[in-house]
């Protein structure tokens, strides 16, 4: 019976202790903007590559009584490359989730580090967005930025973002291959030639591709100059082409810089660096739009990831790769 | 309540050396087979035929399938378990030996060697 008091009042306690833990936090209303203010967020999501640009949405505000806004500016720590501009337009959400420009200011000037963009119209507040082209130089590197805002009343206010860590990887876009024709492919240069150029640097050719219809399996393929001749039917190789390169097929990998904006999954300079290649094949047959592989090049010099945009059954495709120096 | 707990969890069944639960159970099969390739896209050319007497299993695999690097799959009848384990990609291109795996039964007391038999499309 003593026992039995002890576990209900031991039940009540437990009870009571999960209502108090229940309380609800008292939501405060914020103060509302009393001077020169200002926000930012990162809009580009992924893994940060060079070439390809960083996009900020800068907001900013002063009360109507206060004054208005004269100049907005974006100071990098390590200067962006060509196309790196502040938007003159401030943007807004319609009732249809469209983003609606208005013009505020003149066109932004870049200069060294920094780039300015001065106002035109009477506003006092404004969203703009930068774009900051990552630059070869920053490779490697980490990149921080100073937003910064300047009023009529003279005030100023500044906002850091970063520092972001910019990949080691490159990345390049939409390489037509054909059978045949524009067939030979190199990892080092990111390129593809055609025999009489493959002939010209043999050493720097990683994989050849080519489409047979028959066997029905083979169809569109990426095979080693070094692969056993049976995945080269037909394929008279120019002079001096002997590399193995390693092949892994990978299936659902869309990478949505290489798939040019689609899907919402991203290749990072870890999984090029911690993908398994050991034992893998020197040919990848098979290969269907939207399938990729993971490649490793014979001096282990570089990691790529090739992702098949589009196939021809004519007898080409369109692919685009991630490769990482090791 | 910490009383009803304690007895919910009171272990009245043997386990096996995996942790697994030894039943009374004497089904010793199996009932399908898959065949993965590194992309974890099947590589079978057709469906495999298991032949539960012979206790063989031949699998016919695409042209051009890199039998070093697959992901084999198993099937079994209930409370069955396999040895040895698949915990990873397996190399099966020695052809000339086919790999034997040995399905055992779910009151682990019958044993059979099934052979993997794989040939190219």
């Amino acid at each position: 019976m003593r026992n039995k008091n002890i576990q209900f009042s031991f039940l009540v306690i437990m009870m009571l202790a999960s209502l108090v833990a229940c309380k609800k936090e008292v939501y405060t209303i914020p103060d509302p903007v009393s001077q020169l203010t200002n926000d930012c967020i990162k809009r580009t999501i992924g893994p940060s590559i060079v070439s390809l640009p960083l996009e900020f949405a800068y907001a900013m505000a002063i009360p109507k009584s206060s004054g208005k806004l004269v100049s907005a500016q974006v100071e990098a720590s390590i200067a962006g490359a060509t196309g790196t501009y502040l938007e003159n337009r401030s943007f807004y959400t319609n009732a249809s989730g469209v983003d609606v420009p208005v013009l505020v200011g003149s066109p932004s000037l870049t200069v060294d580090k920094t780039t300015k963009m001065t106002y035109t119209v009477d506003t006092n507040a404004a969203t703009l967005r930068y774009y900051y082209v990552i630059p070869e130089e920053a490779r490697g590197q980490s990149v921080s930025f100073t937003f910064s805002v300047t009023s009529s009343d003279g005030k100023t206010a500044s906002y850091k973002m970063g520092p972001y860590t910019i990949s080691k990887m490159s990345i390049k876009r939409n390489l037509a291959v054909s059978n045949g024709v524009n067939a030979y492919i190199s990892i080092e240069d990111m390129a593809v030639y055609n025999a009489a150029a493959a002939a010209a640097t043999p050493g720097k050719i990683d994989l050849v591709y080519l489409y047979r219809a028959a066997p029905t399996t083979f169809t569109h393929a990426l095979v080693s100059p070094a692969a056993d001749p049976a995945y080269l039917p037909g394929v008279t190789l120019p002079a001096g082409l002997n590399r193995s390169t390693k092949l892994r097929k990978v299936f659902n990998l869309q990478d949505r810089n290489l798939a040019n904006l689609q899907f919402g999954i991203y290749v990072d300079d870890i999984d090029l660096k911690n993908v398994d290649m050991v034992d893998m094949p020197n040919y990848a047959i098979g290969l269907r739009a939207e399938a990729g592989v993971w490649v490793e090049t014979a001096d282990k010099k570089y990691r790529a990831y090739i992702f098949v945009n589009s196939i021809n059954a004519a007898g080409s495709a369109v692919i685009s790769m991630l490769r990482l120096t090791l | 309540m910490i009383s009803a707990i304690i007895i919910s969890c009171k272990k009245d069944s043997p386990v096996d050396e995996d942790g697994l639960l030894i039943t009374f159970r004497q089904e010793c099969f199996v009932s399908n087979f898959e065949l993965l390739g590194a992309d974890f896209v099947s590589v079978r050319s057709k469906t495999a035929v298991i032949d539960t007497v012979a206790q063989t299993i031949d699998v016919e695999v695409l042209f051009g399938t890199d039998l070093k690097n697959v992901y084999p799959q198993f099937t079994l009848a209930t409370d069955c378990k396999l040895d040895p384990k698949i915990t990873g990609k397996t190399d099966l291109s020695n052809l000339a030996n086919p790999k034997v795996y040995t399905v055992v039964s779910g009151n682990r007391k019958i044993r059979k060697d099934y052979k993997l038999k794989i040939k190219f499309q």
